[in-house]
């Protein structure tokens, strides 16, 4: 661990938390034009093409807004809120792997050489990466809890408990349906379920080899229920549309950010873009392959990227930066699901959503276990 | 005490913990608010685990971190009884300080 | 040398918040406070490389537990806290000698018998995925039996919480 090596690391954190937010304009821009599209209307289309420069004038207008902060307000726990609405989505982005690592060869620099490097495009190779975003991420709570009660407003209050008890509730849930995929792939870490989800579907069913070479052998195909189960909690969790309650608009105002604005209110806005990232980026490493390429494997990308160039380090950061393209068409897939579903679906009253929390998904994610232990049992027996 | 500023022993991990019990149990004993010394009561129990994971840690030994799964369990049971009855004195009396409802006290 | 430092900080942190739990009046920040110590404990377990561990901790504690504290809390809007801390001079330096003196009882006692052992023993590296099939082999054999009881203890609670928090009041209802 030298010094260049910390100096990568730290400008790889700071240039990922950076990407995060970046892309927060871009899918606000996707959820204005993307419901203009569902509800038949235009949407932004003035501001410069196709109303892309939109983002920019929303960004003076939100830094340009009114400085409020309600009077019988709590002042610290209200500048504070914000900030903490930040932290769970960039920690947990940081341990999600977007593509292949790749090498940089040794090089001089102000006098003194520096080896050659492993380049992970990952914030950090954590360690039972899963179990970490899961910790991260439950602390969602807090912002939102300290947000309603902060701004002394019954909308707000009740808000912040309605969202608080959703995320614990539908924690649950998610923990649970994930299990069926950390026992498929035998593993907690994220980029060994990638890599486990390579090639065509093959599996062992009492002690048989099955091929079926026509479809890639992501994780979907092994746990439908489980996917189905992950991909409702993730909109429960990050507070969307089916499941907004805590800013139930016809009964809350606004919920916990009633009293928030301009920048404050913005940065409620890149927690929530960033629940909505993390949750996409996992849909995609448990069961969509994460940044591999149906029908293509790994050496098949290689000798074709050698085709046309040769180097010992510019083809392993070609194929990389293939994959990480995959990757981010991926997760712009589910993204746009996340915008779709918004507007097109109703929201659940309160109850339905805790009964639909507690005594349905809890149950079914329970069932999907067994299931997958019965199935991983019957694979390997002889 | 701190054998050596640079390197990181067992003993280290023993201090903090113990720091962290006693913390916990001036709060027990000075507040009087229920919620804050069933706050105290958490942070004892955190203590106790972090001197688990520490010894199972070095020794090698895998125990430690079953115990602190079971501490963490009756932890978090312990944390939902001692709410439900904050709340329902809460209810009867619309006070939390344990000094408004000695009626028990001889 | 980096161990140490990161050790150090998270040490500051963790006894800072925890310190704050018992000194501040409020019990929101008490209650916040405590969230934070929880969440440094967790960054000091993933130092330990008890990564399952940590990651319990974070989603147990600091993400339930003390969710639950800080709702509770802020039901009862407690703002104005009337005699945050016991009455007494006497009583007060009875106690905090009582707590000092307990602590620096076990630091030293600590210190004496790891005089030699102390620093000299590195923490083992082992492959993580391996140490959690061991983890839960251990659960599921030798403590089984405990495991199973804990299981009881939970449904008693779930009973026992919804029981105290739907009664109206039992005998003394008014």
């Amino acid at each position: 661990m030298d010094r260049m090596e910390i100096f990568i690391n730290t400008v790889k954190i700071v240039v990922i938390f950076l990407m995060m937010i970046q892309v927060v304009p871009l899918l606000v821009w996707v959820e204005r034009r993307g419901s203009a599209f569902i509800q038949h209307r235009f949407g932004p289309n003035r501001v410069g093409p196709l109303g892309l420069l939109q983002l920019l004038a929303d960004a003076v207008k939100f830094i340009n807004k009114e400085e409020f902060v309600p009077a019988a307000s709590n002042r610290v726990l209200f500048y504070l809120a914000p900030i903490l609405a930040l932290l769970p989505g960039m920690l947990a982005v940081l341990a999600i792997p977007f593509s292949t690592p790749f090498g940089i060869p040794s090089f001089e620099f102000m006098g003194s050489s520096y080896g050659p490097y492993t380049l992970q495009v990952q914030g950090a190779e954590i360690p039972l990466g899963i179990i970490y975003i899961f910790g991260v991420s439950s602390l969602a709570a807090y912002p939102v809890l300290l947000a309603g009660w902060a701004s002394s407003n019954k909308y707000s209050l009740m808000g912040g408990l309605r969202a608080s008890a959703q995320t614990i509730s539908y924690e649950l849930g998610l923990g649970m349906s994930v299990v069926g995929v950390m026992m498929l792939y035998g593993t907690f870490h994220l980029n060994d379920m990638i890599a486990a989800q390579e090639g065509l579907l093959a599996f062992r069913f009492f002690g048989n080899e099955i091929n079926l070479p026509f479809l890639p052998n992501w994780g979907i195909f092994f746990q439908p229920i489980g996917f189905i189960l992950f991909f409702v909690c993730i909109f429960a969790e990050s507070n969307r549309l089916p499941f907004d309650l805590p800013e139930a608009e016809a009964e809350l105002v606004a919920g916990f950010h009633t009293e928030y604005s301009g920048f404050k209110m913005l940065m409620f806005y890149i927690g929530e873009y960033g629940h909505m990232i993390v949750g996409s980026a996992l849909v995609v490493i448990f069961y969509f392959g994460g940044y591999h390429i149906p029908y293509v494997s790994e050496a098949g990308l290689t000798s074709f990227v050698s085709q046309y160039f040769t180097g010992e380090y510019l083809v392993p950061f070609l194929v990389s930066f293939i994959y990480l393209h995959v990757f981010i068409l991926k997760l712009a897939l589910f993204l746009w699901i996340f915008v779709w579903v918004r507007w097109s679906l109703p929201r659940f009253r309160y109850d339905q959503l805790m009964s639909l929390g507690w005594k349905t998904l809890l149950p079914w994610s329970i069932f999907n276990m067994i299931l997958t232990t019965v199935f991983i049992y019957a694979a390997n027996a002889a | 005490m701190l054998s050596s500023i640079g390197e990181i022993g067992l003993n280290h991990y023993l201090i903090l913990s113990a720091a962290l019990f006693c913390i916990g149990m001036f709060g027990v004993l000075m507040r009087k608010n229920a919620l804050v010394i069933l706050m105290s009561i958490e942070l004892m129990l955190n203590a106790v685990n972090i001197s688990f994971v520490a010894f199972s840690r070095y020794q090698n030994n895998l125990d430690g971190f079953v115990m602190v799964f079971f501490v963490m369990a009756v932890a978090a049971a312990e944390a939902a009884v001692g709410l439900a009855l904050a709340v329902a004195i809460f209810k009867r009396f619309r006070e939390i300080n344990i000094r408004f409802f000695e009626h028990l006290k001889g | 040398m980096t161990e140490a430092i990161s050790f150090y900080l998270i040490q500051f942190i963790i006894l800072a918040s925890a310190l704050a739990v018992v000194l501040v009046p409020n019990p929101i920040y008490s209650a916040i406070s405590l969230a934070v110590s929880m969440t440094g404990i967790a960054a000091l377990f993933f130092s330990l490389e008890a990564y399952f561990i940590a990651g319990v901790q974070l989603v147990v504690y600091a993400g339930a537990v003390m969710v639950l504290f800080v709702m509770v809390v802020m039901l009862f809007d407690l703002k104005k806290e009337k005699r945050a801390f016991s009455r007494g001079t006497l009583s007060r330096v009875l106690k905090t000698t009582l707590s000092v003196l307990i602590f620096s009882m076990i630091a030293g006692a600590l210190s004496m018998s790891f005089s030699e052992l102390g620093s000299g023993d590195s923490i083992a590296k082992e492959d993580i995925t391996r140490s959690i099939k061991e983890l839960s082999a251990l659960l599921y054999t030798k403590y089984v039996f405990a495991f199973e009881a804990l299981a009881i203890l939970l449904v008693m609670v779930i009973v026992g919480a919804i029981a105290l928090a739907k009664a109206k009041g039992g005998t003394h209802a008014k």
